[in-house]
């Protein structure tokens, strides 16, 4: 088992001068999550959108107590109501996304694709692109570009790299957090107690740190967004 | 590394450097631990101050306790790939 540990089954295309390469698994571990996700979506749908003088169905209750408890959490730290009615789709997007396939992890044979540090990161630069975009919708670009040069213009470099650094960090602690959890679980589980503890580690791994985790990279997307935006 | 095991009393450079690799490992796990645990007690610490000191806030301290966190976790993070690149990939 440990012997398998980090292999990947990567799918080589080359197109003309261009070559890519897709980590198979992970590929389709996305598309579970996505898949997942909309179908959950789908189910739920339905036995929403009926009248407002009816009594609200049990559905349609626990959804609404459970959207209230995630705005609460989420949007409670943008800076204006307006950039959260605005953000707040995408951010609750990315964070049942990760939640989603962190919680993929504790099935037997599926791999989460947050394991992999290529999902993070673009998840990250994702946020990171925004960030860059709603500053410079909300600023304007000269003032964006002048706010590097603060407070003085010799610091342009070291603005350069923390803003640079935002995006690694953010990829790097979901990619560590989620993969170092997985080879304690491997480890533990091919070499000391193979019956009861790792499923126990597995589900702590998995549905604690991975919940902890979505929320932290949820979190620190409206954080990012908001230092963009504000400084 | 067959070779190198065989011969007694000769220590080939791939031995020194598998041996560096996982002395390493270690050394970048242990040491990178510290800094972090120290900086989340630290955080973990304050917080509680707070929610005694003011317990209606405890939502919004348990919030920014988790994030604070998170954010000092990250150069444990950092230490914890340098070890799994020394350990896998080096």
């Amino acid at each position: 088992m440990l012997e398998h540990l980090g292999e990947k089954l990567i799918l080589h295309v080359t197109l003309g001068n261009f070559s890519f390469s897709f980590d198979i698994i992970t590929v389709i571990m996305s598309w579970i999550v996505i898949i997942v996700l909309v179908v959950i979506a789908l189910i739920l749908r339905r036995g929403l959108g009926q009248d407002i003088e009816e009594k609200p169905s049990r559905t349609q209750a626990v959804l609404e107590s459970l959207m209230d408890l995630l705005k609460g959490q989420l949007t409670s730290s943008f800076s204006s109501d307006k950039l959260a009615r605005e953000l707040f789709p995408f951010v609750s997007t990315i964070f049942m996304f990760v939640l989603v396939s962190n919680w993929l992890s504790v099935i037997p044979y599926c791999e989460s694709p947050t394991r992999d540090l290529n999902v993070t990161l673009s998840l990250a630069l994702l946020v990171f692109v925004m960030s860059q975009l709603l500053a410079v919708r909300m600023r304007g670009g000269i003032k964006y570009l002048k706010g590097f040069l603060e407070p003085y213009p010799f610091m342009l470099p070291l603005n350069i790299v923390s803003e640079i650094a935002k995006p690694v960090s953010h990829s790097f602690r979901l990619f560590g957090n989620t993969f170092g959890g997985a080879i304690l679980v491997t480890v533990v589980s091919a070499k000391f107690a193979p019956v009861v503890v790792p499923a126990a580690l597995n589900a702590f791994y998995g549905l604690f740190v991975g919940a902890i985790q979505a929320f932290v990279f949820a979190i620190l997307t409206v954080a990012y967004i908001n230092i963009a935006v504000e400084s | 590394m067959e070779e190198a095991q065989n011969t007694v009393g000769q220590i080939s450079g791939a031995d020194i450097a598998t041996a560096a690799k996982y002395l390493a490992a270690g050394f970048v796990m242990g040491i990178g631990a510290i800094g972090s645990a120290i900086g989340e007690g630290m955080v973990a610490a304050h917080a509680l101050d707070g929610m005694a000191r003011q317990p209606e806030m405890e939502g919004a301290l348990l919030r920014t306790m988790v994030l604070g966190q998170a954010i000092t976790e990250s150069t444990g993070i950092y230490s914890l790939v340098v070890a799994i690149v020394l350990l896998f990939v080096v």
